[in-house]
């Protein structure tokens, strides 16, 4: 198996008055491709500080870090990766074909015109058949959170990052929407890392989870899920080895704080 | 719908009615304030006068629009860039921002003479301010996400600006040219106050001193619809641009 991620010993933070403060130190961590990787932890583990590094937004100040087997930078300037906030982040003067569009619109390494014609084949995937001519506005939170996936996915990606994506959503929603992200996963065989905060969510979505602990960031637990999940990379939530799983990963959390 | 349009119509009408009649009976002598139908009369009787007067005011206004607000929005694009630029020259604009225009303009018209030039100067200066102001909130308004999800899909620095930060900055924009579109005129006018022979400025202060008070009012009426007009045009481009 190749690795969509390979950090050693990584070191990632920054200058303040009092000296150097280290977000995220000597983390080890090695991710295979088509992999569905959860990461949980406290707020101020470097959760979200490590999918940037991957994202080429910021850069390690110690250790190495390779992304689809090349620099960060490299794998960005492919549109190897793409980004999902936890705020859609939609541009309200764009349509949401052309925010799903705009990928197209940037960058030196401009995108063919199959891809563009990927644009409502994408809208339909993420279940927004027919409105592409609204804006941003007229969607719901969950519609916008869809944009923003067909979007990272324009670029036919091998790695999707995904920043608490459906963390502002209410309950009924996210669980519909971590279902067509797990359909979404098993078509498409892409790579995705999945920072969020909560447990249930951590576990029925990923194949694997790791926990960080805060001050400065590292891994604590490193859970292999395959064991629970059916053929279809699916558990049911009720099940008792699902809850032992979460139990667990809380027990870790309880330690990480 | 038609309650909200008739509604403003009725409440004008009432209040032109009331002057009508209620003024002079009151005892309000004409030339202090001349009733709403001679006002009229003098749009009929001098109109030529008036249009003469109003061509020069409208073009300094219109001008001094112009190249206040590309000023600005210049500016505001140099500061957003360089942020030791802005740190270095931000306060010295903001200090000149607190002198008067009033005060300035004799300055000014000592600097540019007694032509157009000195009015639209002085109209640029007072739309100046508002637009540096606004464009540099307006351009700086995008998140940290939006700069983020930019530079995740390799946008240049030039993509940045047409496509995140001056979208992001119309609204911010659009509301300082609809103060500016007020305050162009106040700037002409102030300007032909102090020294001209033509514009609504001069026809003002000659009305004024003449006792010509029903002069006076059509000047400030033509004043105000020039300031209207500008208004319209703003909010008319808005619209077109801004459809969210």
């Amino acid at each position: 198996m190749s690795l969509a991620i390979a950090a050693q010993g990584l070191d990632v933070g920054y200058s303040s008055l009092r000296g150097p403060v280290k977000v995220i130190a000597g983390l080890d961590l090695e991710v295979e491709t088509g992999t569905f990787l959860s990461i949980l932890g406290p707020s101020g583990c470097g959760k979200s500080t490590f999918l940037r590094v991957v994202a080429d937004l910021l850069r390690p100040i110690g250790g190495s870090i390779s992304v689809m087997g090349g620099e960060p930078r490299l794998a960005r300037s492919r549109r190897d990766v793409g980004f999902v906030f936890q705020d859609a982040t939609l541009l309200p003067w764009r349509t949401v074909r052309a925010n799903v569009g705009l990928p197209l619109d940037l960058g030196q390494g401009r995108l063919s015109r199959r891809i563009d014609d990927r644009r409502d084949e994408l809208l339909a995937l993420v279940g927004l058949e027919g409105l592409g001519d609204r804006y941003p506005h007229q969607l719901s939170g969950g519609q916008r959170q869809r944009v923003a996936i067909a979007r990272a996915l324009l670029g036919e990606p091998s790695l999707l990052l995904m920043d608490e994506p459906f963390g502002a959503l209410d309950e009924i929603t996210r669980d519909r929407l971590n279902d067509e992200l797990l359909n979404l996963w098993r078509r498409t065989g892409i790579t995705v890392v999945f920072v969020t905060h909560s447990i249930a969510e951590a576990v029925y979505l990923g194949q694997r989870v790791i926990v960080l602990a805060a001050n400065p960031g590292r891994v604590i637990a490193d859970r292999d899920l395959r064991p629970i999940k059916d053929e279809d990379a699916r558990c049911r939530r009720e099940d008792a080895a699902v809850v032992a799983a979460m139990a667990e990963m809380r027990q870790a959390l309880g330690r990480a704080a | 719908m038609i309650a909200r349009l008739a509604l403003p119509i009725l409440g004008a009408l009432s209040l032109l009615v009331g002057w009508q009649f209620l003024l002079p009976w009151a005892g309000v002598p004409a030339y202090i304030v001349p009733t709403p139908t001679t006002i009229a009369g003098v749009f009929g009787k001098s109109w030529p006068l008036l249009l003469d007067n109003l061509w020069p005011t409208a073009i300094e206004s219109l001008a001094g629009f112009v190249i206040g607000n590309l000023a600005g929005f210049l500016l505001a694009v140099v500061f957003v860039h360089s942020r030791r630029l802005q740190a270095m020259y931000f306060p010295v604009v903001l200090f000149f921002n607190t002198i008067p225009v009033l005060a300035l303009s004799p300055i000014i018209i000592l600097i540019f003479g007694l032509g157009m030039t000195p009015k639209i100067v002085i109209a640029a200066v007072i739309c100046f301010f508002p637009t540096l102001v606004n464009m540099i909130r307006g351009l700086d308004s995008p998140s940290t996400n939006e700069h983020e999800l930019f530079r995740v899909l390799s946008g240049t620095p030039w993509e940045v600006f047409w496509r995140l930060r001056l979208p992001r900055s119309l609204p911010m924009l659009f509301s300082s040219l609809r103060i500016a579109s007020a305050t162009a005129v106040i700037g002409a006018i102030v300007g032909e106050w102090i020294g001209s022979e033509k514009g609504l400025g001069a026809l003002i202060i000659k009305a004024t001193f003449n006792y010509q008070s029903d002069r006076l009012y059509a000047a400030i009426v033509l004043s105000s619809s020039l300031s209207i007009t500008l208004f319209a045009v703003v909010v008319f481009i808005e619209r077109r641009l801004i459809r969210y």
